[in-house]
């Protein structure tokens, strides 16, 4: 994929092609515009921080999240059913023992609803071919790598399923509120290339 | 056969690249043909797999060459087309 | 329909190279994983591309060994994979 180009011309075509299907009746006037501001007011990574601190505090929860992330992520008021259609959320939790990261190596299948646009890295061949054969070469390049023994799992969201990682609670943070312990939680985080 | 946008396991791609703060789109005609192709597909002209197999349809030398939304925009118009729903000709903007 | 496969169960992708749109991604052809769980039923895509309207088919998370894949690597890759791209493995 290449770097960004100059768009005025792609621009242009694209304004040409609203205003002709507009004339047709395949679009509604306003309609395009509309859609960009729901989509932009829609998902966040704040989204995701707020499911891992209440995962972090909450063992209950935690385990209904693992178990049917769908239906627990309502409890604090969150859906996946702000795209096309309500897509199923697989989230898997790091431990000690297993440290998870997720890739589309087919296009760039994401949880764009909850969690807003993917970073453009995610979307880029680089990551997508790498990451599924040698994760620990990918994950230090983010400048980080989980302990030697700790096994890793790469989830290729191939399918339908869209997916988010619990990173591991950071020790010394007990004394943190739940919200204190969101603001910790970065978007590489909930893809599984950041330790949290 | 398996196309170009089968890249797992692949090596030789460039670095990965993270950008600082990054926006959620770079240009506004981005955005608007992410809302295009929603606005598209919920009115039944085509479905999501038909939108990634007519990226996965594009000439490699054009899918490689194109930054990701130029791939989705360039689907779109070979879907339009497709379907009978513009002419070819008609997507073009006209000169001057 | 019950399902053709359940958690624990072996199976083996297929080997053939459609001509067409595939959501089974190239590296994990022609291996044997195991199911992890079931994630949901959805219409093929591979018939999707092609404009169908197909009943849906169960999807299931299968685990591989990466050293299955690449011929090396201690990770796993779970990838998501309609049964239709499945067999039963021994």
């Amino acid at each position: 994929m290449s770097d960004h180009h100059p768009s005025s011309a792609i621009s242009a075509g694209v304004r040409h092609v609203e205003a002709l299907l507009e004339s047709r009746g395949l679009l509604d006037p306003g309609e395009i515009d509309a859609r960009i501001d729901a989509f932009l007011a829609g998902g966040s990574p704040a989204n995701g921080a707020r499911i891992v601190a209440h995962a972090w505090t909450d063992p209950g929860f935690a385990g209904r999240l693992l178990a049917d992330a769908n239906t627990a992520i309502r409890e604090l008021g969150l859906s996946m059913a702000g795209g096309l259609q309500e897509q199923r959320l697989k989230v898997v939790a790091n431990s000690a023992a297993e440290h998870h990261v997720v890739v589309c190596t087919l296009c760039s299948c994401y949880p764009i609803a909850l969690l807003g646009p993917s970073p453009s890295w995610y979307k880029s061949e680089a990551y997508r071919s790498r990451v599924v054969r040698d994760p620990r070469g990918v994950l230090r390049e983010f400048g980080w790598e989980p302990p030697a023994d700790t096994a890793i799992t790469v989830w290729d969201a191939s399918a339908e399923s869209r997916y988010l990682v619990v990173p591991r609670r950071p020790e010394g943070t007990d004394g943190l509120a739940e919200e204190e312990l969101a603001r910790l939680v970065t978007r590489n985080g909930l893809i599984g290339t950041a330790a949290v | 056969m398996s196309r170009i946008n089968d890249v797992g396991g692949m090596t030789g791609f460039a670095a990965i690249v993270q950008e600082p703060d990054e926006p959620p789109f770079h240009a506004d005609w981005e955005a608007h043909v992410l809302a295009l192709n929603a606005a598209l597909i919920r009115r039944g002209i085509y479905n999501l797999d038909e939108f990634r197999d007519a990226q996965e349809r594009l000439p490699v030398p054009e899918y490689l060459a194109a930054s990701y939304y130029e791939r989705w925009f360039a689907a779109i118009r070979v879907l339009l087309v497709e379907k009978g729903v513009v002419d070819e000709a008609d997507l073009e903007p006209p000169r001057g | 329909m019950a399902d053709r496969f359940a958690p624990g169960d072996r199976v083996r992708t297929r080997a053939a190279d459609p001509d067409g749109h595939t959501r089974l991604p190239r590296y994990a052809r022609g291996a044997v994983g195991t199911v992890v769980e079931r994630a949901g039923a959805h219409p093929l895509a591979d018939e999707r591309a092609r404009g169908g309207a197909p009943d849906p088919h169960a999807v299931h998370h299968v685990r591989f060994a990466a050293a299955d894949l690449f011929g090396a690597g201690d990770h796993d890759v779970v990838v998501e994979l309609w049964e239709d791209y499945l067999e039963e493995a021994p």
